[in-house]
């Protein structure tokens, strides 16, 4: 019983990192119809960042706020210089160019930076732990999990109660309603990318503190399973987004964990399969989405 | 007007994609006069010498401690003679990157100093580097541009997966290298491929009788199914209980991937005592991630073992790095060769070689080729090979080496490091 209820919290500790991935990835699908692949490279620019900082001696705590505010202008960069030339292109032209910019990221890093890993520290407490009892639970798990629920009460209160958030969900139903109701499409986009960003931001502080190495395909892994959680929650769905994330991280851990020592190695195998039950009977993912298709 | 021009640029184009193909990086430099061993070797490069001279086996082909000691701002008259071609098929991406970018860097570096003390009886030794850019078609492609222009031998990628179609190209008849491989699968004399470093069976022997020699007899492994990361945990665990000891437990794991090892921790920690050595071929920021995880619910007493990705994935460069052990392929011992090639390097190019003794192995790789082309006094491909195949006794940066009596892995001990205090330290070289 202590060790499912250790492995539920290390589950939720590594879906809440998924899920505020998943989170940008929706914002971004629910404005553009855009399947970020792009998204992973607010982590690899990230990492090079810490990496910088940390041979500079600065901080986890100046650190984490740096590493948000790099997202952020990350992302706001690559809607600008990539993205903001095929808006209300087909879908598989912006799939395309998210790919673009994916590649093109790696290859500046390897190109001008290093082909080999650059490490820095992770921060002291990281490995820390809490005696529940019936659980030794990790203090970043907790962390992690608690910052999370604050960041998806601030990004609810922002898209409930804000002008800015009535105009993303409304631009997220119906885009070209929408505008034609005066919603400005650049501010829109730009703030999606913006909150996305943000969100890409605070997953990487705790994905760096655990992983503590830059190289040029950091972002990839984060970003595959941002993307898998997206799809499994429904893709555009911000609920879903959020619960694709949480579900995919617990699965992972408790397969590792569950199942037997001898498959154990086929634990991705495994979530992959669960993953496609899910779509065999909900295609559409967790939560339906009822978008109107632009023409 | 408007065609002319069109037709023009066009036209320019493609001459300088036609001419962009001579300008890859690589290095051909001319230096001066003497050669090092004063052998009466003939000249590596002329179709006669493969009969007018007698394999010269045992002798140095390239005085490798005349050549570190050169003076690249003041070399004498270049080589005249044909030169020495070497091929270095690379992959200077993300997957192999960390060792050829470094390994092609070091190989330019030496063929410059050896031109620069007059090349290799008079021959100027000529790097042709071409990117493979992790993609086996254009590794097969690279390969035989290589061939086309006349390569003598290669040097190729450390992975199977782009090792493999370098061979399917060369078909057993140009000598490769895979300096930086420890997959047993490449090897084959018959097919004139090379290591130039142990293999995995012997790196993941030396270590788990090591470890049952310093009294361990209880071992925890890490695998994920596939060549090197589930092959030398898999080789460990059989010597390791052939020995007497006792793998507590196997755990799975994404190779590259994984730095949250809770769930395997957590399955650790209900079954270690704290006495055992934890082995595993993974990356060097995950043993440490792990490691943080393993000491954070109480286990501060395991030791840590790790194969030769450990030193290329800097685990020097790690935090929490204290008193992990791992297998690798030279002790950069102070006013050593590898350390001179480092440090002459970074004063030439104004930046530092990354992993260090990864550079070692290809620049012996390309001594290793140069010498089997001395041995025979010959410039046929095939006939090189079986003049490499024959040398023993060889002395390079890793280490002394031959290939006689094996199947293409060299006959070197494998170097057993611990950290200690933020430094490599040398444990033992296993025979």
């Amino acid at each position: 019983m202590s060790g499912l209820l250790q492995n539920l919290v290390d589950g939720l500790g590594q879906g809440s990192i998924y899920a505020l991935l998943a989170l940008g990835i929706a914002v971004i699908f629910g404005v553009m119809h855009l399947l970020n692949f792009a998204h992973g490279e607010l982590i690899t620019v990230g990492a090079y960042v810490t990496y910088f900082c940390f041979t500079r001696g600065i901080s986890w705590y100046w650190i984490a706020p740096i590493l948000v505010i790099t997202a952020v202008l990350t992302s706001l960069l690559i809607e600008q210089v990539a993205f903001r030339w095929v808006r209300g292109a087909s879908d598989s032209t912006l799939l395309l160019t998210s790919f673009g910019v994916h590649f093109v990221v790696e290859a500046l890093f390897l190109m001008y930076v290093s082909a080999s890993v650059k490490t820095f520290a992770r921060p002291g407490w990281i490995a820390n732990t809490v005696d529940l009892g019936v659980a030794r639970v990790e203090v970043v798990d907790i962390a992690v999990i608690s910052i999370t629920i604050v960041v998806l009460l601030i990004t609810a209160g922002i898209l409930q109660r804000t002008m800015f958030g009535i105009a993303l969900r409304a631009a997220a139903t119906d885009f070209d309603a929408a505008r034609l109701m005066g919603v400005r499409s650049n501010n829109v986009i730009r703030g999606a990318f913006a909150l996305s960003g943000a969100l890409a931001g605070i997953a990487a502080i705790f994905w760096l503190m655990r992983a503590g190495q830059a190289t040029p395909g950091a972002g990839l892994t984060p970003m595959l399973k941002g993307v898998l959680a997206a799809l499994i929650g429904g893709l555009g769905s911000l609920r879903g987004a959020v619960i694709g994330g949480l579900a995919l991280g617990v699965a992972e851990v408790m397969l590792q964990s569950q199942l037997p020592s001898g498959i154990a190695g086929l634990t991705d195998a495994f979530v992959f399969l669960l993953i496609a039950m899910l779509f065999i009977f909900r295609p559409q993912g967790i939560i339906n989405v009822g978008h109107a298709e632009r023409v | 007007m408007k065609r002319t021009l069109s037709a023009l640029c066009a036209a320019s184009l493609v001459l300088a994609a036609c001419g962009g193909d001579d300008e890859e990086p690589g290095a051909d430099t001319g230096a001066d006069t003497s050669a090092d061993t004063g052998e009466t070797a003939a000249p590596a490069d002329t179709e006669t010498a493969d009969t007018a001279a007698p394999p010269v086996a045992g002798a140095a082909a390239v005085d490798l401690d005349a050549a570190l000691a050169a003076d690249l701002a003041a070399c004498a008259a270049a080589p005249t003679g044909e030169p020495i071609k070497v091929g270095m098929a690379l992959d200077y991406g993300e997957v192999s990157g960390f060792a050829d970018i470094p390994g092609g860097e070091a190989a330019t570096y030496l063929a410059e100093l050896i031109n620069c003390t007059g090349g290799v009886n008079g021959s100027p030794v000529e790097v042709t580097i071409r990117d493979i850019q992790g993609d086996p078609q254009v590794t097969a492609t690279a390969t035989q541009e290589l061939l086309d222009a006349g390569s003598h031998f290669l040097i190729g990628p450390p992975f199977a997966d782009f090792g493999q179609p370098v061979l399917q190209v060369t078909g057993g008849a140009v000598p490769v290298f895979f300096a930086a491989s420890t997959e047993p699968s490449l090897p084959d004399i018959g097919a004139l491929s090379f290591l130039v470093s142990f293999d995995d069976t012997a790196q993941a022997t030396a270590a788990a009788e090591w470890a049952l020699a310093e009294g361990f007899t209880r071992a925890i492994t890490f695998s994920s199914p596939g060549p090197y990361f589930g092959y030398n945990p898999e080789v460990f665990a059989e010597v390791f209980t052939a020995g007497g000891g006792e793998i507590v437990t196997d755990q799975p794991y994404t190779p590259v991937d994984d730095v949250d090892f809770s769930a395997q921790v957590s399955e650790i920690a209900s079954v270690a005592d704290g006495t055992e050595i934890v082995y595993s071929a993974m990356l060097a920021f995950q043993v440490t991630a792990l490691r943080g995880q393993l000491e954070g619910q109480g286990l501060t007493d395991l030791a840590y073992m790790g194969a030769d990705a450990f030193e290329a994935t800097g685990i020097l460069a790690e935090a929490n790095n204290e008193g992990i052990l791992h297998t690798t392929h030279a002790f950069a011992e102070p006013g050593g060769r590898i350390e001179q090639l480092l440090t002459g390097y970074e004063a030439a190019r104004g930046e530092p070689l990354e992993s260090g003794t990864f550079a070692g192995l290809y620049a012996d790789a390309m001594l290793l080729g140069i010498q089997g082309i001395a041995n025979c006094g010959c410039t046929d491909p095939a006939q090189i090979g079986a003049a490499i195949a024959a040398i023993e006794g060889f002395s390079g940066f890793t280490g002394e080496m031959g290939y006689a009596g094996t199947n293409g892995i060299p006959n070197k001990p494998v170097s057993i490091h611990r950290v200690v205090g933020g430094v490599d330290t040398l444990v033992a070289d296993w025979e």
